[in-house]
């Protein structure tokens, strides 16, 4: 059942704002509604208590791609299938379009935002692993401030990021240096659509002379949170590139996860999985292209 | 809260008074009686509540009406024009695309966004469309075969 409450439709960032200081009222933007509606039939306590719901769809300001000189802006509230044409993306961003494409159904897609998809932290969101090997920054803002984090600080505990309540994220910034960098996207769900990702992981580097010149790995469903494996990107830098050393990659990023989750009931199964896509994603990227 | 909501639904304009919160689907089909429009799964898993809006196809379970105003919306209703079935319906009817009918206003109204789009998909395109639309009886060749019939007729005639 959907509580009654007040709903109201801004149609700018500041008018938003001005909603969201008002803290006599428990105010909670929507966008999609794709997560927010399925939470109130089960009473999710993240959506009880709301006075307010302040729908951003139509704020244009917030809905478009726009490629400045150092960097892509990504409005928080375009959606997956706005992505998806995107030839910009999809020439730019191959990683993210390929995340994008896979997420939902093509109704979802139509009305789910990339903002909406990381706002609540949950690991199977698949724009995290994608956004976090492109290095993307989050613009959050207040009525009183502006500040610029990484997507990587912005999520900070599962299924908590480090956004208040008086705030909104206008913008996704990727920057423009890491549009010439291959890499793909591989998600592992119980079926081909309308899927929630159990395992999902993002890589993304170059490979020059032979020699890894840039490596990126990050994991979404599979960790607490969707996170960047530094150890591993800078135990690969420089190195020659062979199938032995893809095989240790992917031998280590196993123990790394094992180490950051701990044993599970789906270890035995996730892990020998999630090593093998791993060393395949790492050959069909990196080393057929190589050797072509 | 309830408010004065104005959209246009099957090319007719529209107001209602109506609580902000409530589902476009239950506006359809209690304050507009449009039943054609299902509810399955009530949480975007299943398109049997699909319907048209603003030329894409949504989840009508999981959108408020408070969300809507100033939208145009198009339900299974509104492909019908002067008493002649849309080729689509024809299609469906006339390739056995339909056995117990619950997920066929979703799937025509999956088919019809795509169509609005893009006027010759292929087999391809028909299925990335529907993917997001359940059937539990009719498996899913017939439905497909009957989009493509309904494109060719489209397009030769």
């Amino acid at each position: 059942m959907i509580p009654e409450m007040i709903i109201k439709n801004p149609s700018s960032v500041e008018e938003v704002l001005q909603i969201l200081s008002n803290h006599r009222t428990k105010n909670k933007i929507i966008a999609g509604g794709t997560d927010i509606i399925p939470g109130f039939h089960i009473n999710s306590p993240r959506f009880t208590g709301i006075d307010v719901l302040v729908d951003i769809n139509g704020i244009k300001e917030i809905s478009q791609i726009i490629e400045l000189d150092s960097y892509f802006s990504i409005g928080s509230s375009v959606t997956f299938s706005h992505l998806q044409a995107s030839s910009l993306v999809r020439e730019k961003l191959p990683v993210l379009y390929e995340a994008a494409s896979g997420i939902g159904n093509k109704q979802i897609r139509n009305r789910a935002t990339i903002a909406g998809n990381f706002i609540n932290n949950a690991p199977c969101a698949d724009s995290v692993p994608a956004l976090l090997v492109y290095d993307a920054q989050v613009v959050v803002k207040s009525i009183e401030n502006e500040s610029i984090v990484s997507l990587q600080d912005f999520l900070e505990f599962p299924y908590k990021t480090i956004l208040k309540n008086d705030e909104i994220i206008t913008e996704i910034r990727i920057p423009k240096k890491n549009a010439h960098l291959l890499g793909s996207f591989y998600k592992l769900g119980r079926r081909r659509a309308v899927a929630i990702s159990r395992i999902s992981l993002a890589v993304l580097g170059s490979v020059e002379n032979g020699i890894f010149t840039d490596f990126r790995l990050a994991s979404g469903a599979i960790t607490p949170i969707g996170m960047r494996f530094k150890e591993i990107e800078s135990f690969i830098l420089g190195k020659g590139i062979d199938r032995d050393l893809l095989k240790e990659v992917a031998v280590k990023t196993g123990s790394k996860i094992l180490e950051v989750t701990g044993l599970r009931w789906s270890t035995p199964h996730k892990l020998p999985v999630l090593q093998k896509t791993l060393y395949q994603l790492l050959v069909n990227n990196f080393l057929e292209n190589d050797e072509k | 809260m309830k408010s004065d909501i104005e959209l246009n639904i099957n090319g007719t304009a529209k107001k209602i008074f109506v609580e902000q919160s409530k589902r476009l689907l239950d506006v359809l089909r209690e304050n507009f009686l449009l039943t054609g429009t299902k509810e399955g799964c009530s949480i975007g898993e299943c398109g049997a509540c699909t319907v048209v809006l603003d030329g894409e196809a949504v989840n009508s379970c999981l959108i408020l009406i408070g969300q809507c105003g100033g939208s145009e919306i198009i339900t299974i209703e509104g492909l019908e024009k002067d008493g002649k079935l849309h080729e689509l319906q024809k299609q469906f009817i006339d390739k056995g695309a339909i056995q117990c009918g619950f997920c066929t206003p979703g799937m025509a109204m999956s088919a019809y966004a795509l169509l609005l789009k893009n006027n010759n998909p292929g087999i391809e395109e028909i299925k990335e469309a529907i993917e997001g639309n359940l059937c539990r009886c009719t498996g899913y060749k017939p439905i497909i075969d009957a989009v493509h019939s309904a494109v060719k007729e489209l397009n030769d005639s």
